[in-house]
């Protein structure tokens, strides 16, 4: 199965030039459903491979499968703003990401696939010296757990981001940021193909186009599971199919603590480069974060379109509010069009944080409400993830993201919103 | 899914309208009320605002997967 895509080096490239178009192989292989797996991971998105990934590489389990409904990266790994970073206020939250974050600076190394981690700079601007003291406490949050961080005041914030300049007078000017300069984005589409490609040649059986159905038990024991393909047996099932956890919980027979919603992107034609950074601005004025891809384009996104769905249908009142809010800080852009927008179902809980654990089951695990902050997470995801399916217990990184945390009290809860999905 | 209908200004833009909250099902505990959802793919009874209209709080049971409007009316269901 290995042989499915050759190992990439500069050496490989010029032997393709070479050969021609016979080189390139899949870079994973149509591999047959078998009748049983040690695990069965549901969901091959980020998190699902990731997750199959190193239960192959760090714990020697071989026989993996991962199952899609649809395609390999059909869901949210193909569908965000490609932003990772690590500025989060809670220690559970920074010191998760930041393992994260630490992964992506080796990712293509890691799995011999470039997922093109730009480093360019995550900048959150404040309008206010309200927000100024709200980005002052999380980045002094951040340099305690030893986090990048650096505090701008206006003048430093128009010389890293001098588009910001150039924009002229302002109804409410822009006082500072807070810096975070290994942030930055990745290519979201190589991300689940190289997570594909390198669990593939580990010998993790990739199955598209099976959708799981229902968990089989015996005796308070998940067997396996019933797809559109047959029961196939599970020695350990996890389930990472963020944007319909909800779904598993009805599977299960559960009330779980996440609700579906929406959440819009959108990209312009291409231009000339124009944006350094990922610009990133949160409420009262406006929700958006704006970067350049390295095609040209300006990739926005903002906030939830506000109640529950699973139509991946954008409302146009938000991509409004996104594009008014992207125009608000950056007016050059004002006259690009809008070539691509597109939604994605987001698991949102009710404290804002995601949820590993187990789920009903002792050899079930759920991997899911990611709210925002999927893709940053699935390095960090994938082995913690792995370590806990693998050894049956949770590493420190993920243990206050149980689901116990709910009825104990110990919410992780970033913005303080309260226990309400959508404002999260 | 782009617009409601109000049951005392008709069909208006979604825009006008705020959802709050998805309700719990007959017996939950506080608990559950509070931090679980049923998460039916077909089904969702939700507290609704007509915030920028008649201010009327609605009662509305739609179709998450469709979008469509099951049913709506003002919660409790009688004249204010």
């Amino acid at each position: 199965m290995s042989a499915a895509s050759p190992r990439y080096s500069a050496w490989s490239l010029l032997r393709a030039r070479l050969a021609g178009e016979g080189f390139w192989q899949p870079l994973w292989s149509g591999a047959r459903l078998k009748d049983g797996y040690d695990v069965v991971v549901v969901g091959a998105g980020g998190h699902g491979l990731a997750t199959a990934y190193h239960l192959a590489r760090d714990h020697g389990i071989k026989r993996v499968a991962v199952l899609e409904k649809r395609l390999v990266g059909y869901g949210n790994v193909g569908r965000n703003t490609t932003i990772v970073r690590s500025n989060y206020l809670l220690p559970e939250n920074h010191y998760f990401y930041e393992d994260s974050l630490r992964r992506w600076e080796r990712l293509s190394r890691d799995l011999n696939y470039n997922v093109m981690y730009s480093p360019r700079g995550v900048l959150d601007l404040a309008l206010s010296d309200g927000e100024m003291i709200g980005l002052a406490r999380r980045g002094n949050a951040m340099r305690l757990a030893g986090i990048d961080a650096e505090l701008l005041d206006r003048p430093g914030v128009m010389k890293f981001a001098p588009e910001l300049a150039a924009a002229g007078p302002r109804r409410f000017d822009i006082v500072g940021g807070l810096l975070q300069p290994r942030g930055g984005t990745v290519r979201h589409d190589a991300v689940a193909w190289g997570y594909a490609r390198a669990a593939s040649a580990l010998g993790v059986d990739i199955i598209e186009d099976c959708e799981v159905q229902g968990v089989r038990t015996a005796a308070g024991v998940a067997t396996g599971v019933e797809t559109t393909r047959g029961f196939v047996g599970a020695g350990r099932i996890v389930f990472a199919v963020a944007g319909h956890t909800g779904a598993v919980g009805r599977m299960l027979g559960l009330n779980l603590p996440v609700e579906t919603h929406l959440l819009q992107a959108m990209v312009t034609e291409p231009i000339k480069p124009l944006i350094g950074s990922v610009l990133i601005y949160v409420p009262p004025h406006g929700e958006v974060y704006v970067t350049q891809s390295d095609r040209g384009g300006v990739v926005m996104g903002g906030f939830l379109d506000g109640f529950p769905s699973y139509t991946r249908e954008g409302q146009w009142y938000r991509l409004e509010d996104v594009v008014g809010a992207a125009v608000a800080l950056l007016p050059q852009i004002a006259s690009l069009r809008i070539l691509r927008h597109w939604a994605g179902t987001n698991d949102m809980t009710m404290d804002g944080s995601f949820i590993i654990d187990r789920l009903r089951h002792d050899n079930v695990f759920l991997n899911g409400g990611w709210c925002y902050g999927g893709f940053k997470a699935i390095p960090a995801s994938g082995a913690a993830c792995a370590t806990f399916v693998a050894t049956g217990t949770a590493p420190d990184l993920i243990r206050a993201h149980n689901l116990g945390r709910f009825a104990s009290g110990h919410l992780l809860d970033e913005r303080g919103g309260g226990p309400f999905p959508v404002r999260q | 899914m782009n617009r409601l209908v109000c049951p005392f200004c008709g069909a208006r833009e979604l825009e006008e309208f705020l959802f709050h909250k998805t309700l719990p099902e007959a017996g939950a505990s506080e608990y559950s009320a509070v931090y679980e959802r049923t998460n039916r793919l077909d089904d969702s009874l939700e507290h609704w605002q007509h915030v920028h209209g008649c201010r009327a709080w609605l009662e509305v049971r739609r179709n998450p997967s469709s979008g469509d409007v099951l049913e709506i009316r003002m919660i409790g269901g009688g004249r204010n």
